[in-house]
């Protein structure tokens, strides 16, 4: 990160919606590694819990078109992505699925609470926690749930605030597949 | 150079320079802890409180227990922010940055050196039990001395505390597919340092979490 965009950065508590997100995040580009480590793809840990393992996973998965899915136990609607992900899910065995939250894991919320959540809500693919927000920020999320779409290149190809429907992500996985 | 590490230094540095000048006026000294944030206004100008500035004076009653809070009476750095637990959107995000931010400082051993304090504007139906089951909603530990849910007495005196003397808008909307009224509003998240002076005030509807963590932590270590 170049000294300018650091400056642009302490500046951002003064911007707003998705310009703070670009100041943060600079605008990444091809060969700029500097720019690339503040946006994706970004490294998360990762629970146990059914579809997913304990551990770490790259978001977006390297070499996949994948689906992030941002949510919080708290967010009334965020079953309703899982269940229309669920819905779609099988119809594209070469695209990666993964949930991620911000919440941060403590005594309030422990690991165990959130695999718990995720059975309930019938959470079947890869699980992870991103204490900081880093992975709402690179995706410039402000709502959640949202979803985005990447293609293999992990290139952001759609983004959707609010529950994505099955119709919705099909749409859009179809042209990354 | 990592954002983290470069934000720290400018902290430190700034720390350094006003060592021993806190809640002193005059001259070139600030009363705060962070430099001025970048901006080409003028901040007295601002509706909200801003860089600077003394915190608004304000005593307000805590919804659980029966304690009240004095704006000017603090004794650790401060975040205030301004809900309804009946939002949908921008609220639980603003209210889980906070609840974010008291899990990382019970995880890091800063429990007792901050106070975090979400202000609701919905006093009619944010009643102490709709605030302590929203609180275990969102995972906060409401029990903690650092967290109280701030509940002005009354409509008018929400409007008083919340409009008047933060500068933050809000007015009720009844949306046609909804029973229940709503509210329209301004997002706001407030730093406000151990002398009361603000530090900073984040505008965002989404509040960067990492970001304020490091102004809270040179803030705190001032």
């Amino acid at each position: 990160m170049n000294r300018r965009r650091v400056l642009a950065a302490l500046a951002g508590s003064g911007l707003t919606g998705a310009s703070v997100w670009v100041a943060r995040n600079g605008v990444p580009s091809p060969g700029d590694e500097d720019a690339a480590s503040g946006g994706l793809p970004r490294t998360v840990e990762t629970l146990d819990a059914p579809g997913s393992t304990a551990g770490t996973a790259q978001v977006p998965s390297p070499d996949a078109p994948t689906v992030v899915d941002l949510f919080a136990t708290w967010c009334a609607r965020c079953d309703e992505q899982l269940a229309s992900m669920r819905a779609v899910r099988g119809d594209y065995p070469d695209v990666s699925f993964v949930s991620v939250t911000n919440e941060r894991v403590g005594d309030t919320l422990t690991r165990g609470d959130l695999a718990d959540w995720w059975t309930a809500n019938g959470g079947e693919w890869t699980l992870g926690v991103d204490p900081g927000s880093g992975v709402l920020a690179a995706f410039g999320a402000n709502a959640l749930p949202f979803v985005a779409i990447t293609d293999a290149d992990g290139e952001i190809v759609a983004t959707h605030s609010g529950v994505a429907s099955a119709a919705t992500l099909r749409e859009r996985l179809d042209t990354v597949t | 150079m990592r954002r983290r590490t470069y934000l720290s230094l400018v902290g430190s540095a700034a720390a350094a320079g006003t060592a021993g000048c806190l809640g002193v006026l005059g001259g070139d000294d600030t009363p705060t802890v962070l430099p001025e944030p970048d901006h080409e206004y003028d901040a007295s100008a601002l509706p909200y409180p801003a860089w600077g500035e003394r915190v608004p004076d304000a005593t307000v009653p805590a919804a659980l227990g029966d304690a009240t809070v004095s704006t000017r009476e603090t004794e650790t750095p401060a975040l205030y922010t301004f809900f309804y637990s009946h939002c949908q959107t921008v609220c639980p995000v603003l209210v889980s940055t906070l609840r974010n931010i008291q899990t990382h400082a019970a995880n890091n051993g800063y429990a007792d050196d901050i106070a975090l304090r979400p202000v609701t504007f919905d006093p009619e139906r944010d009643t102490a039990d709709r605030l302590a089951s929203y609180g275990e909603r969102m995972h906060v530990d409401t029990d903690a001395d650092n967290w109280t849910f701030l509940r002005p007495a009354g409509v008018d005196r929400a409007k008083a505390v919340v409009t008047d003397d933060f500068g933050v808008t809000f007015k009720r909307t009844h949306p046609e597919d909804m029973a229940q009224y709503m509210f329209s509003h301004a997002a706001l998240t407030v730093l406000v340092n151990a002398d009361g002076y603000v530090e900073r005030t984040y505008r965002s509807k989404s509040p960067d979490e990492q970001q304020l963590i490091a102004d809270l932590e040179t803030v705190r270590q001032a």
